[in-house]
C-alpha cells in the first residue's frame, strides 16, 4: 500500500488557495414545502425554467418537472429521504446533463452518469443535455445498412437496419431481453457502441446481464446504465433519456451506436408514478396524458443521419412487457405505433422449445427489407410468408388425416425451417453463416433430413463449408450477394456435403457391425 | 454551516399555506385597486396592518372566531359592523365585510401580507432580507442598503436579519434571488474546488506514490 507524498498535495491547495477568488454567489433559491415518494413542492424559485436542474441541500439534485402558480413540484434525482421540509433549493440555470463519450464505454453507470461499477469516477469533460430535440427531416437519410442482429429469425424475416425502431415485446419469460442481449454482443466486431437501459428490473437479472455481457467479451464496447425496481421513480423515469444521450454522442460524430431500452412500459410505470403524486390529471390506464410523447420524443431521437452531419445512426430496441398476451393495451399500441416495426415473442412457442419464441405472422420489420444483404434478400425473400402460411397449414392439418402429395411437402419443408431457425442463447451467427443455412432450408435441402437432425446437420454444413470451399465464403463476404456462380458452388457444396455426411453414417454403421 | 444557515431562514419564514397564498393574492389585488380608486392605499393597508397586528392578538378569541366554520358568515359580517363601523375608512371596512362574507377572515394575515408585497411592487420597492454575522449600526445599515440598491438599480425595504453561521460578510435576499458574499458560502466553495483539483490531480498521476 503506497502513500501519497503530502507537501505535494499541501503545494497544490497553497496554490489553489492563492488563486481563489471570492465573488459574489448569485443565485435563486425557494423553500421545500411538502416532500415525498420522489417529489417535492418548492415555494419560490419564481424564475426557475422547466425540466431546469435544481439543488437540494447536500449536493442533491432535482428537475424542475410542475411549474406551478405559487410552487414548483421538483422531481428529486437521488436520495429523496435525505430532503426535508424547509430545505433550501438553488436553481443552477443548468439543465440535466449526462457524461459523454468513450469515457463512458465498459462502464456501469446510473442515469446521472455516476459509476456504479466502482471503477472510479468517469472523466470525461464532455456533457450533453439529457433532453434533446430528435434531428429534423432534413438531417436524416433513409436507413440502408443492415444492423445485424446475428439471429437467423430476425436478420432473415424482421430485418433490422441502422438507425431503426424495432419493438421487441411479449409476455414475461420469453426471451426478450435475450434478444437484445444477442444483438449487443453481435456487434462485437463491427464497431457499433452499445448501450443497455435496465429501467425497473431486479438488480438480480441486471448482474446476470451484465455478468453474460463481460463474458463474451462485449462490455469492451457496452455502457450499462442501470436504474433497478429498487430506485425511486424520477431515476427509472429520465434513464432512457439518459441513455440516448450517452449514445447520441456516438451518432453525432459519425459513429454507429445500438440502444436497448429494458423496458418500457416500467418507464411508463415510473412516469404515471411521477405524475399522479404531481397531481396531473390521469387518462387512460391512469397514465398522464402526454405518455405517447414521453415514448415519441425518446424513440424519435434514433435515427440515421444524413452524409452531411457525418451518416452516423443510432438503432433502438425498445421493449414492452405485455400482460397475458394483450397487445392491444394502452403502452403496447402506443410504442408499436411509434416504432419501425415489432418483434413478437409468444409464451406457448417459448416453451414448445421454440426459441427465439418469435411469431412470425405478425412480427414486422417496416424499414429494415432496404436494409438486408442482397444475398440474405434472395434466400429469405419469401420465408415469412411462407412460414406463416405454414403456421396455418399446420393447425388444419391436425383436423384430418389424408393430406395430398404436396400440402405434405409443405409442411415437411415447414417444419425443418422452423427446425432451422431455432438458436441457442448468446450464440450470435455470422451473416454469411445465415445465408448458406437459409438456403439450405429454403432450397427443400433438409427436406430429406430427419427433424431432430437439423441442427447437427447445419453445425456440420457450415464448418465443412469453413473448411472444405472457404472460397465460398470469401465470395460471399466480399460482395454480400450471392450471384450464380456462388450458387452454383453453394448447390455443389450442398451435394458434397451430403454425400460425405451418408458415406460417413454407412462407415459408421459399418464399424458398429465390424464391432458387433 | 450548510446545515445551520438552512434553520435560519427556516426560523425567518413560518410555514406557509400555498392555498392560503394563492386566495390572499386574489382579495390583495382587490383591495389595492379599491384603495387605489378612493386615494386611500396607505391608509387603508395601515389599518389592515394595524388591524392584524394589534387588534388580532388582543383578542385571541376573535381569531378562532373568524377562522371557524360554525360561525356563520352573516354573524362574523355582524361582528366587523359592530367591531369597526365608524373606526376605520369605508373601504377598510368593505375589505373587511368582503372578507367575512366569503368566509376568508381566518387568512386576513396573508391577505394584508400579500397586499403589502403588492402595494411594494407596484411602488417599485422590492422587500429584502440583509442577513450578517453581527449587528450593524444605523449608518452600516443605511451604507449597505444604499450601496445594494444602487448597484441593483432597486429601491428597497430592507429588513435586517443576525445570523452567526455566514461567519462573515453579507447575504442579500430580494424575493428568490440570494446575493451572497458571506465567509461561509466562499469556504464552502472553496473546499469544493479543493476537493476537485485534488480528484484532477490524482487522475492525472502529477501525485506520486511513495511505496
Amino acid at each position: 500500500m503506497g502513500n501519497l507524498k503530502t507537501d505535494e498535495i499541501a503545494s497544490v491547495l497553497r496554490e489553489e488557495i492563492g488563486r481563489f477568488e471570492s465573488g459574489i454567489d448569485v443565485r435563486e433559491v425557494g423553500r421545500v414545502l411538502e416532500v415525498g415518494d420522489g417529489i417535492a413542492r418548492v415555494w419560490g424559485l419564481s424564475g426557475v425554467m422547466a425540466g431546469e436542474m435544481v439543488e437540494f441541500p447536500g449536493g442533491i439534485t432535482g428537475l424542475a418537472f410542475n411549474l406551478e402558480e405559487n410552487s414548483v413540484g421538483v422531481i428529486i434525482l437521488g436520495d429523496y429521504l435525505k430532503v426535508t421540509e424547509g430545505d433550501e433549493v438553488k436553481s443552477t440555470g443548468r439543465l440535466l446533463s449526462v457524461p459523454v463519450g468513450d469515457a463512458v464505454i465498459g462502464r456501469v453507470l446510473d442515469p446521472l452518469g455516476n459509476p456504479l461499477d466502482g471503477k472510479g469516477p468517469v472523466v470525461t469533460a464532455h456533457r450533453r443535455p439529457v433532453e434533446t430535440l430528435a434531428p429534423g427531416v432534413a438531417e436524416r437519410s433513409p436507413v440502408r445498412e443492415p444492423m445485424q442482429t446475428g439471429i437467423k429469425a430476425v436478420d432473415a424475416m424482421t430485418p433490422i437496419g441502422r438507425g431503426q425502431r424495432e419493438l421487441i415485446i411479449g409476455d414475461r419469460k420469453t426471451g426478450k431481453t435475450a434478444i437484445g442481449i444477442d444483438a449487443i454482443i453481435n456487434q462485437k466486431n463491427s464497431g457499433v457502441k452499445c448501450f443497455y437501459v435496465a429501467v425497473g428490473q431486479k438488480d438480480s437479472s441486471v448482474a446476470v446481464a451484465i455478468d453474460t455481457l463481460r463474458k463474451h467479451g462485449a462490455m469492451d464496447y457496452t455502457t450499462v446504465i442501470v436504474s433497478g425496481a429498487s430506485t425511486a421513480a424520477p431515476l427509472q423515469y429520465i434513464a432512457p433519456y439518459s441513455g440516448t444521450a450517452m449514445a447520441e454522442h456516438f451518432m453525432y460524430n459519425g459513429q454507429h451506436a445500438l440502444i436497448v431500452y429494458d423496458d418500457l412500459s416500467k418507464q411508463a410505470t415510473a412516469y404515471r408514478q411521477l405524475s399522479l403524486l404531481m397531481r396531473r390529471p390521469p387518462g387512460r390506464e391512469a397514465y398522464p396524458g402526454d405518455v405517447f410523447y414521453a415514448h415519441s420524443r425518446l424513440l424519435e431521437r434514433s435515427a440515421k443521419l444524413s452524409k452531411e452531419l457525418g451518416g452516423g445512426s443510432l438503432t433502438s430496441l425498445p421493449i414492452i412487457e405485455t400482460l397475458e398476451g394483450e397487445v392491444s393495451a394502452y403502452i403496447p399500441t402506443n410504442v408499436i405505433s411509434i416504432t419501425d416495426g415489432q418483434i413478437y415473442l409468444q409464451p406457448d412457442l417459448f416453451f414448445a422449445g421454440q426459441r427465439p419464441a418469435m411469431n412470425v405472422g405478425i412480427s414486422v420489420s417496416r424499414v429494415g427489407g432496404a436494409a438486408q444483404t442482397k444475398a440474405m434478400k434472395k434466400v429469405a425473400g419469401g420465408l415469412r410468408l411462407d412460414l406463416a402460411s405454414f403456421r396455418e397449414l399446420e393447425a388444419f392439418a391436425q383436423l384430418g388425416t389424408d393430406l395430398d402429395a404436396a400440402t405434405q411437402q409443405r409442411l415437411d419443408r415447414g417444419y425443418r425451417m422452423v427446425e432451422l431457425l431455432k438458436q441457442g442463447q448468446y450464440a450470435p451467427m455470422d451473416v454469411v453463416d445465415q445465408v448458406l443455412s437459409i438456403y439450405a432450408g429454403t432450397r427443400g435441402h433438409l427436406d430429406d433430413v430427419k427433424r431432430e437432425e437439423v441442427a447437427d446437420w447445419e453445425k456440420g454444413f457450415l464448418t465443412f463449408v469453413r473448411d472444405q470451399v472457404p472460397e465460398l465464403r470469401a465470395a460471399i463476404v466480399q460482395s454480400n450477394e450471392l450471384s450464380a456462380e456462388s450458387e452454383r458452388q453453394l448447390e455443389a457444396a450442398i451435394a458434397e456435403f451430403k454425400r460425405q455426411r451418408a458415406a460417413q453414417g454407412s462407415g459408421e454403421a459399418r464399424q458398429l457391425a465390424g464391432a458387433r | 454551516m450548510m446545515h445551520a444557515s438552512q434553520e435560519h431562514s427556516t426560523q425567518a419564514t413560518p410555514r406557509l399555506n400555498v392555498g392560503a397564498e394563492r386566495v390572499a393574492k386574489v382579495y390583495a389585488q382587490a383591495i389595492i385597486e379599491a384603495a387605489d380608486r378612493n386615494h386611500c392605499r396607505r391608509e387603508v393597508l395601515d389599518e389592515l396592518a394595524s388591524i392584524v397586528r394589534d387588534v388580532l392578538p388582543a383578542a385571541p378569541k376573535a381569531r378562532a372566531v373568524f377562522a371557524s366554520p360554525r360561525v356563520t358568515p352573516e354573524e362574523k359580517a355582524a361582528i366587523i359592523d359592530r367591531m369597526a363601523k365608524g373606526r376605520v375608512l369605508p373601504t377598510t371596512l368593505h375589505t373587511l365585510q368582503v372578507l367575512a362574507r366569503h368566509d376568508r377572515l381566518g387568512i386576513i394575515a396573508e391577505v394584508v401580507a400579500a397586499a403589502e408585497r403588492l402595494s411594494d411592487t407596484l411602488d417599485g420597492r422590492r422587500q429584502a432580507v440583509f442577513t450578517t454575522a453581527v449587528p450593524l449600526d444605523a449608518a452600516e445599515q443605511e451604507r449597505i442598503v444604499s450601496a445594494v440598491s444602487k448597484s441593483l438599480a432597486l429601491t428597497l425595504a430592507p429588513t435586517f436579519v443576525v445570523d452567526p453561521a455566514v461567519l462573515g460578510g453579507l447575504v442579500v435576499r430580494v424575493d428568490d434571488t440570494v446575493y451572497d458574499q458571506s465567509v461561509a458560502t466562499s469556504l464552502v466553495r472553496l473546499g469544493g474546488q479543493l476537493k476537485q483539483r485534488s480528484i484532477r490531480a490524482i487522475q492525472n498521476g502529477e501525485f506520486k506514490w511513495e511505496i
